[in-house]
């Protein structure tokens, strides 16, 4: 039984049914709260700053080197070296379900695009899945295929830039040798392990070239964001917002001159993913070795959840009736790990855990005063919360900050009520462990670590394994997105050699037709994934228009604030588990190092989180990324 | 005749701030000098670097000239102001956030300069046309005021373009910048 909490149960055929004999099965008063870390209350904080000198306040407005407007209110205990409350903010509002309200389905694709300027393609994709399901549209199998290598492209435009443009540089000689000169007389004399696959003979050489503007390992992620981008744009026209994803498939033109063009940009990845997995392996172990107190820094219970991400086109039919078999049929299976055990890869039992709420977000609650729930099961029969996204209704609601009671944009989703965390890392973890991975002569899935051999290029054919970490903090995060890179780079050669092999068999069909009905009600779920991990929209139509509209996004689960039952999220609990490792004892020069590796190590993207600028905000200046003003 | 890029940045459908979009495609329209390109530079600014670097050598633009709604807050709306950019830069820090917001999104032209400037890709020298802003929502309409200013605002970006002494005559100036706060401790 996947469920602790939710009082869903499984008859013997496994078919899910409400337990018995509970008048209101989802009342949150009555819950019990998971295990875990929990916040000092606001009056006991205030206390200790009040009669303790070394208890200060520790606020980033905003935290720098990550995507869009995110602040974090800490309060620490520089003599005991730890964080005694941690509080993620996001500033500003995302107004994309109440602006897709109403409106034609097809215009989620191009309109909700605009969430990310990094990963425009992903929530167009997972718009023209949940559209797809809505309306019974299956694209061929090409379209399937080409779909996949699109946005596999993207996420090699996204890992190399959290890497070495956000997080990289908090791991430079010019964080760290200031910060702990120590550790930095130490890189200085030891050996890197991988020098003859990323070329540095020191860890030193290394964090020279993790120096921000001017190291090598910078300049070179700036420039394979632009092959990425390239082979991108010849599947789907523009970047960061594709033309080309619709409903059924794609409506690019797939030919030879395309393929052998994407190929050239596809295989500058091969050698590139072998250096980016070494480099962050070198780099962890060499942490690790130096202070085992690295293992804290981030740290948190390994609560992840993850939809799966690629589909094979045998398998892919756009139904919710067959989820679970198309979902566990994807490159990338999807799951729910708690506490490191992987419970589920049925996305429709992800699906029915879902639950999202606004105890401690600027909006109104909107259950309760007698107000009817949309949807009491999900299109299969099963249940479903009245917290669920189908049932949601975005009613935003600025107000003044205070930790006790609403102090954010975001809101808090949980699953079987329970704080889960995304990012890439969690593709890795469940297909490591589920190993339902298609066949295939570059990958393979062991139970407990994912194999990849990684074919020549400048380099060596190359094998790579990552492993599922013992402990889980911001080293094994950036190391799981590095190994994500050969997983990604491999996931989308075997794509191309797929689509390959339809076009020799004069296969060119890349979508398939549709009509959006006119009458009736139909619900739809696109279950996708961003370059930082999970994504869904969730959608019902009313005769032709949106009735409703939710999108997740991994950064909604990261920067989740504590939820009903004192249960932090994710970034809060990453932050409250970290000591903080500098070596200086003068919080005048304190930097706050350690708490901003734990942050940045989820590669917060805050725009696919929330959008538009609040009155209250303190952001200082107009934030609209990607090239639209469609959120007002 | 030098070598010019006109170029326009800004957000489509937002109101007066998408004013240098929307000069930008007007003057696409005119009968430009073999040597003056118009483009729409409202992108990644590390993708303008690199397209400005993919010039050959020998055929790189000698001038850029850069259009944009421009916020200063002490002038009326519609006000154009053009300048030679001094070429003075901000912190490493604020470039570093400057590369952030660029691969993350962000189109300002602010950034857009400064990154573009400390990577090379630019010539000396560098135009700046701004136009004060007033509305500042979605739609496709400009205030009364920019849109009163926006046929002078074109023809002062095509003399920035193809007529020197123009330019010459321009004063030198700084670019707005925008700056974000630190770390705040107690």
């Amino acid at each position: 039984m996947c469920f602790k909490n939710l009082p869903v149960e499984f008859d013997a055929s496994g078919k899910p049914f409400l337990r018995e004999g509970v008048r209101d099965p989802y009342a949150t008063a009555t819950a019990t709260p998971p295990e875990g870390p929990r916040q000092l209350t606001s009056e006991k904080i205030e206390e200790l700053l009040r009669r303790n000198g070394h208890i200060k306040s520790l606020d980033f407005d905003p935290v720098t080197r990550v995507a869009g407007a995110l602040a974090f209110h800490s309060v620490a205990d520089f003599e005991n070296r730890k964080i005694l409350e941690a509080r993620s903010v996001a500033t500003l509002f995302r107004g994309y379900e109440v602006i897709m309200v109403g409106r034609d389905p097809r215009d989620a694709i191009f309109i909700t695009s605009r969430a990310c300027g990094v990963c425009g393609g992903v929530h167009s994709t997972c718009s023209a899945l949940a559209i797809e399901m809505a309306i019974g549209c299956n694209p061929p199998p090409l379209g399937v295929l080409i779909r996949n290598l699109a946005l596999a492209l993207e996420f090699l435009y996204d890992h190399p830039l959290h890497l070495h443009l956000l997080a990289g540089p908090d791991y430079s000689q010019v964080i760290v040798e200031p910060t702990n000169p120590s550790l930095w007389a130490r890189a200085k004399t030891t050996d890197a392990r991988h020098t003859a696959i990323h070329g540095f003979r020191t860890i030193a050489d290394l964090m020279t070239d993790l120096n921000p503007l001017t190291g090598k390992l910078y300049l070179e992620a700036l420039h394979m964001t632009r092959v990425a981008r390239e082979a991108y744009v010849l599947i789907c026209g523009k970047y960061p917002h594709p033309q080309t994803i619709v409903p059924g498939g794609m409506s690019s033109t797939i030919n030879l001159t395309v393929m052998n063009e994407m190929l050239v940009r596809l295989s500058q990845f091969f050698d590139y993913s072998k250096k980016l997995a070494l480099i962050w392996d070198d780099i962890t172990e060499f942490f690790y070795e130096a202070n085992p107190e690295y293992k804290k820094v981030g740290a948190r219970r390994a609560n992840m959840i993850d939809t799966g991400i690629f589909d094979h086109p045998d398998a892919y039919d756009a139904t919710y009736e067959n989820a679970d078999t198309w979902g566990n049929r994807r490159w990338a299976t999807p799951g729910a790990i708690v506490d490191g055990k992987l419970v589920t890869t049925d996305l429709k039992k992800i699906n029915m855990g879902l639950e999202e709420f606004v105890e401690h977000s600027y909006y109104e609650e909107w259950t309760g005063n007698g107000e009817q729930q949309h949807f009491g099961t999900d299109p299969s029969g099963n249940p479903l919360s009245p917290y669920h996204p189908w049932n949601k209704v975005t009613r935003p609601r600025p107000q003044g900050q205070n930790w006790k009671e609403k102090y954010t944009w975001d809101t808090t989703p949980r699953w079987d009520r329970q704080g889960m965390e995304a990012g890439c890392y969690a593709r890795l973890w469940n297909t490591a462990v589920a190993q339902k991975m298609p066949e295939n002569p570059f990958m393979e899935s062991t139970g407990h670590s994912l194999k990849m051999r990684v074919p020549a290029g400048a380099l060596p054919e190359t094998q790579l394994e990552w492993h599922v970490p013992d402990v889980w903090n911001a080293f094994e995060r950036n190391r799981g997105r590095a190994y994500c890179m050969a997983f990604t780079t491999l996931i989308a050669f075997n794509q191309w050699l797929a689509a390959m092999d339809r076009l020799k068999d004069g296969d060119t069909k890349t979508s398939t037709k549709f009509e959006i009905p006119k009458k009736g009600t139909q619900q739809g779920v696109g279950f996708w994934g961003a370059g930082r991990g999970y994504l869904t929209h969730h959608l019902t139509l009313d005769r032709g228009a949106v009735a409703n509209y939710q999108i997740l996004t991994p950064s909604t689960w990261n920067a989740s604030p504590t939820d009903r039952w004192g249960q932090p999220g994710p970034y809060e609990e990453a932050v409250l588990n970290t000591p903080l490792l500098e070596e200086t004892t003068d919080p005048e020069k304190f930097r706050g190092l350690d708490v901003l590796r734990a942050i940045r190590s989820f590669d917060p993207c805050m725009p696919c989180t929330t959008h538009i600028q609040s009155e209250g905000g303190l952001i200082t200046r107009e934030v609209n990324t990607c090239a639209c003003g469609l959120d007002d | 005749m030098k070598r010019v890029i006109v170029g326009g940045v800004g957000y489509p459908d937002l109101c007066d701030y998408s004013i240098g979009i929307e000069i930008q495609e007007c003057l696409s329209k005119r009968a430009a000098p073999a040597q003056v390109v118009v483009e729409d530079l409202s992108y990644n600014p590390i993708a303008i670097i690199q397209r400005l670097g993919d010039e050959k050598d020998g055929e790189r633009f000698a001038r850029v000239v850069v259009v944009s709604a421009v916020r200063r807050g002490t002038r009326a709306a519609g006000t154009v102001s053009a300048y030679r950019w001094d070429g003075g830069m901000p912190s490493d820090e604020e470039i570093q956030r400057a590369v952030t917001d660029a691969v993350t999104g962000i189109i300002a032209v602010d950034n857009t300069l400064v990154i573009a400037r400390y990577f090379g890709a630019l010539p000396d020298e560098v135009v700046v046309v701004e136009v004060e802003p007033e509305t500042h929502e979605f739609g496709a309409s400009l205030s009364a005021g920019v849109a009163a200013a926006f046929d002078d605002a074109c023809d002062i970006v095509w003399s920035c373009a193809t007529d020197d002494d123009f330019v010459a005559r321009l004063p030198v100036s700084a670019l707005a910048l925008t700056t974000s706060p630190g770390v705040r401790i107690g």
